[in-house]
């Protein structure tokens, strides 16, 4: 794909590029790894001056005291149940109406009407969102519960999920389906035998968008749970921030692992990063 | 068409079937919150009754919300528009067979990946006064770090919280600029050569024109997110020093939940929805008009 | 496809690890039927009551469940549940300031009947009278709707041996401190412990609580007020803009960033010597004790507020007179406050910690037997040794505390003393305005004169939103 380009673009020197290239990874690199560190010091290393990069004795004690001594275990689990849960509602949800809008006849005009609004409701603000749910989540009497974040993490995700899979699905030529339903299949028939085992790997990507997703969300998360059960892992980290007394190690250390499994997956979906980013419009 | 022969009444059927659980899903939790914002924001002090325009009379005299919008698009602008010069300049760098190339765009997708709950807590550490990174590291090497006090001063605090905005998403304008001019073809580039053109001619005359699809998303997409912007702030000044990096989210996040006035608050969304709006309007008619040339 | 595929799967085991973990997590918090829930502060108040109902399980066998958040959040997240009922908390923790809108509200339990229905006529005398009248609606003389837990007035710090190396005596008065700063900033300009500057005074200027907490003794001392007798906000008379120019000039003896301080910052100058005089809560004395934190130990004595001398005084009146001409109707309606009588020591502002019942407690006979218990003598005199002051004037006098904390006598005296801040229930809305303008006067954003003057037009309009 990229042996092809050739030299368009006529900088000479390399190691110029080189160099760029290299200051502009540590820059994104550095920060991070200062978290890690300062997860990883005892107090006195943290506030050592001259900082403290590489020389300080390791120390499991913040990542101990984070998810035992204190309730970052129950965030932690709460973020997973909640991600893991709305991924799936959305993603099955998403994907039937995807087929909906990019196969069955509602008509070429209609349905990208349809998906056009269904794209404008990705575009609301959170904070726009934040005090009509509020209010409608206590009327349900849904504060405080993981159903509440679920649903409402689902909705976040679903505009994304049919964006994506309305796509994935127009690659695939009609040709397949038709000739299964040939052969007998009935259109759901088609649909799971020979649809869905060839986009899998869109829907293993725009799944993995949707965990990002979840996982990150906080506006809404912290409007919505004022309880160490129903919190999830960003809250948690942020109500220990303003803290009177800020704890910089087990903060870091739950920013740690909160921060993993995200460039797990980040680097897991690399090859459809930028049509996830670009909402499908550009394909990478 | 050719599909329209197959649609029959039982495709039809389905379909609806298909799409009628999105849709309630979306009309439940997007567009009845949407009524249901309209309606409080009428409503005086947020309980029943009567129909006011309290809330919007009280909008225009105040003098906070007037500065929390004009931060928002200073910080919105200024971080747009150096993520677009670094992640273009850097996209073009990138966009030739240089070995290495692979590693480093799974190394610079790692900040806009990261929870912005995180990010916050990154630069609060990297940038405390005292023994944060960068001016420990500054003090190092002899530099006075006195007056380098990032989030206490109204417009290093400013600018602190634009940088943060623009290592986490630069990331973002450099791929999505990446992929759009990989997808250019070699042609017009080659024709370009046999003609002497410079390398700056190219870039204007062929680079640039075919790109502008790319770019208009990536700008659109940005420029909702940094409308919105609110969790990296919240941790990082949570608004100040004083009022200094207040965005309108972070506003109505007080108004509604620290001092649970939710009609003002409520007003004050349907103002930010209409400028998102308005603004992604302009760029969908850029982009429409881009496609139908 | 081959690779993608593979990180694919990497990503899904990624899941079910993710899936095993929570499942471990979520077996370990089980969920009993008798219990209670607590919510409280982050923070050594809030660490004590944590303890108080853990012991309380133990000795009872009723399930105490607690909540925790930061002072920030803490409000809004109690006055989120309160306000509907969802009934999440069975006893709040509360800082005084919010009582007002908590209890204008009707949503604290009135204790009165609890009391009553146990034979008593309500909270016993032991407690310090400032604080019992915080936790009445209204203030002082209505009902009872919660009892207070933590002691808190403020105290001034400062360096005993710094004081001493500059033959410093103890500051009295306001100028006593600027000028003791002025003298301690310039000759420690290198030398402190951490090889840094020692800075003369550290003070918080962070908008919101931080910065209006720590202006409010100077703003006192100096005759200002809040309101005026008709209830219409005054901060921007000559007083309160002198005390704010007053605030700005000590500003110049605090370490660079002050306006962006919270009490994290101000206690880290502390405890690491780069700071010779603070005002700070009775709750961080005993970190200046503890060689982990501290490396100043016993270098640093904690005593009642200065005030202002007399003859500033006259010089701020002669003055204000001046600026009264300049402002004319506008800005002087508090000249010669109803404190005109000088004071030797300043008055502190009382900030203490309550606990009280929602009326959507699901649980209230049982929140109130571990009230009762907590704020009890001896329970609470674990708290205090935790270092959380007392509410109590028996555990002031207490011998083995105040061997413990000399400074007893000096908390006590500032309790008793002390004032509290304005009782309105728009005080938090108040507070994050006022916070603002005082925060951006000490960044030098704005001049002292405009600070205060915008702050009081702000402040009125609250004050006009509430009566309407």
């Amino acid at each position: 794909m990229t042996a092809s380009l050739g030299d368009r673009s006529r900088l000479r020197f390399r190691p110029a590029a080189y160099a760029v290239l290299l200051a502009a990874s540590l820059i994104s690199l550095v920060p991070a790894y200062w978290m890690i560190t300062i997860s990883l010091k005892t107090e006195a290393d943290q506030f050592a001056s001259p900082p403290r990069w590489f020389n300080f004795g390791p120390t499991l004690a913040h990542y101990y005291d984070a998810f035992f001594s204190r309730s970052f275990g129950t965030y932690l689990s709460t973020s997973a149940i909640v991600a893991i849960s709305s991924t799936a509602l959305a993603l099955t949800i998403g994907t039937s109406a995807a087929y909906a809008l990019a196969r069955l006849g509602l008509g070429e005009g209609s349905s990208r009407r349809i998906s056009l609004w269904i794209l404008s409701t990705r575009m609301l603000p959170p904070i726009v969102t934040a005090v009509p749910l509020f209010l409608m989540m206590r009327g349900l009497r849904l504060i405080n519960t993981l159903p509440a974040l679920i649903v409402v993490y689902t909705a976040l995700n679903l505009p994304f999920v049919i964006w994506m899979m309305r796509g994935f699905f127009q690659e695939i030529p009609r040709e397949l389906e038709e000739a299964a339903m040939v052969d007998g299949d009935s259109r759901l028939g088609a649909l799971m035998r020979v649809v869905l085992p060839l986009v899998k790997p869109g829907l293993a990507a725009t799944a993995v968008f949707c965990l990002i997703t979840s996982w990150n969300e906080f506006l809404l998360a912290l409007v919505l749970t004022q309880t160490d059960a129903s919190m999830t892992l960003p809250v948690g980290i942020a109500g220990r921030v303003t803290q009177y007394e800020i704890k910089w190690g087990v903060m870091s250390a739950a920013g740690v692992v909160a921060m993993i499994p995200m460039i797990a997956f980040a680097l897991s979906v690399q090859r459809y990063l930028v049509r996830g980013l670009s909402l499908g419009a550009v394909k990478g | 068409m050719k599909a329209a022969r197959k649609f029959g009444a039982h495709d039809r059927m389905l379909a609806r079937l298909l799409l009628a659980p999105a849709i309630a899903v979306l009309l439940a939790l997007s567009l009845y919150p949407l009524f249901y914002l309209i309606r409080v924001s009428f409503e005086p002090g947020g309980g029943e009754g009567s129909w006011s325009l309290r809330n919007f009379s009280r909008l225009a005299t105040d003098g906070f919300f007037r500065s929390a919008l004009l931060h928002t698009l200073i910080y919105a602008v200024a971080a747009l528009t150096l993520e677009f010069v670094i992640g273009l300049g850097l996209a073009l760098i990138a966009d030739r067979p240089l070995r290495g190339r692979g590693v480093f765009r799974a190394i610079v997708l790692i900040p806009m990946m990261l929870p912005p709950v995180v990010v916050g807590v990154i630069w609060r550490l990297m940038l405390n006064p005292d023994f944060g990174a960068i001016n420990g590291t500054l003090k190092a090497v002899g530099v006075n770090t006195q007056s380098m006090t990032w989030t206490a001063s109204p417009l290093l605090a400013m600018l602190s919280v634009i940088a943060v905005d623009v290592w986490q998403w630069t990331p973002f304008m450099f791929l999505v600029l990446l992929a759009g001019l990989q997808a250019i073809p070699q042609e017009p580039y080659e024709a370009a050569t046999i003609d002497g053109a410079s390398a700056y001619q190219m870039f204007r005359d062929i680079t640039l024109p075919m790109l502008k699809p790319a770019i208009l998303i990536a700008l659109l997409l940005r420029t909702m997110d940094l409308l919105r912007v609110f969790d990296q702030i919240y941790i990082l000044t949570e608004g100040g020093p004083g009022f200094a990096t207040e965005t309108v989210s972070l506003y109505i996040y007080r108004s509604a939940f620290r001092f649970f006035d939710l009609g003002y608050a409520a007003a004050m969304s349907l103002v930010l929805l209409m400028m998102t709006n308005l603004i992604s309007a302009g760029y969908i008619r850029l982009l429409g008009r881009q496609e139908a040339a | 496809m081959k690779p993608v595929q593979n990180q694919l799967l990497f990503a899904m085991r990624l899941l079910f690890i993710l899936l095993l973990c929570s499942a471990l997590f979520a077996s370990c918090g089980g969920s009993q039927s008798g219990r209670i829930r607590l919510v409280v502060n982050s923070g050594v108040e809030g660490d004590a009551l944590k303890a108080a109902a853990r012991d309380y399980e133990a000795a009872t066998g009723l399930h105490v469940d607690v909540v925790e958040f930061p002072y920030d959040d803490l409000f809004a997240k109690e006055l989120v549940d309160l306000s509907s009922g969802t009934g999440a908390y069975d006893l709040i923790m509360l800082d005084d300031p919010w009582f007002p809108r908590f209890a204008t509200e009707d949503l604290l339990l009135d204790l009165g009947p609890l009391y009553q229905k146990r034979g008593q006529s309500g909270a016993d005398g032991d407690f310090v009278s400032t604080s019992i009248a915080l936790c009445k609606h209204p203030y002082a003389e209505g009902s009872l709707r919660a009892l207070p837990y933590v002691g808190n007035s403020q105290l001034f710090f400062y360096r005993e041996d710094l004081f001493k190396k500059y033959a410093l005596k103890e500051p009295d008065t306001w100028e006593d401190v600027l000028n003791a700063a002025r003298t301690i900033s310039e000759h420690e300009t290198a030398g402190a412990p951490g090889g840094g500057a020692v800075y003369g005074y550290v003070m918080r200027a962070a908008r919101g609580n931080s910065a209006v907490a720590d202006f409010m003794p100077i703003f006192w001392s100096f005759g200002a007020e809040m309101f005026d007798d008709a209830g219409k906000p005054a901060v921007n008379s000559p007083e309160g803009i002198n005390a704010l120019k007053f605030m700005i000039e000590l500003g110049k003896y605090a370490p660079p960033g002050y306006p962006s301080f919270n009490a994290t910052e101000v206690s880290a100058h502390l405890l690491q010597g780069t700071a010779a005089m603070s005002i700070n809560w009775p709750a961080w004395i005993s970190a200046f004790g503890d060689p982990s934190k501290s490396r100043v130990i016993g270098k640093v004595v904690f005593t009642t507020l200065p005030g202002l001398a007399n003859r500033t005084r006259a010089e701020l009146t002669s003055a204000s007179t001046k600026i009264k001409d300049q402002a004319g109707q506008g800005g002087a309606k508090n000249v010669g406050s109803q404190r005109s009588a000088p004071q030797k020591s300043g008055q502190a502002e009382i900030g203490n910690w309550l606990v009280a019942i929602p009326k959507g407690s699901r649980n209230p006979d049982a929140a109130f037997e571990f009230l009762l218990w907590a704020t009890s003598q001896e329970q609470m005199k674990k708290s205090a040794l935790a270092g959380n002051p007392p509410t109590r004037r028996s555990l002031f006098n207490d011998p083995e505390l105040v061997a413990k904390f000399p400074s007893y006598p000096a908390q006590l005296k500032s309790l008793e003393t002390s004032r509290a801040r304005p009782r309105t229930p728009q005080w938090s809305e108040i507070e994050n305005v006022f916070g603002i303008y005082l925060s951006r006067a000490n960044s030098g954003e704005l001049s002292a004169e405009q600070a205060m003057n915008e702050a009081n037009a702000e402040i009125g309009k609250i004050v006009e939103r509430m009566r309407k």
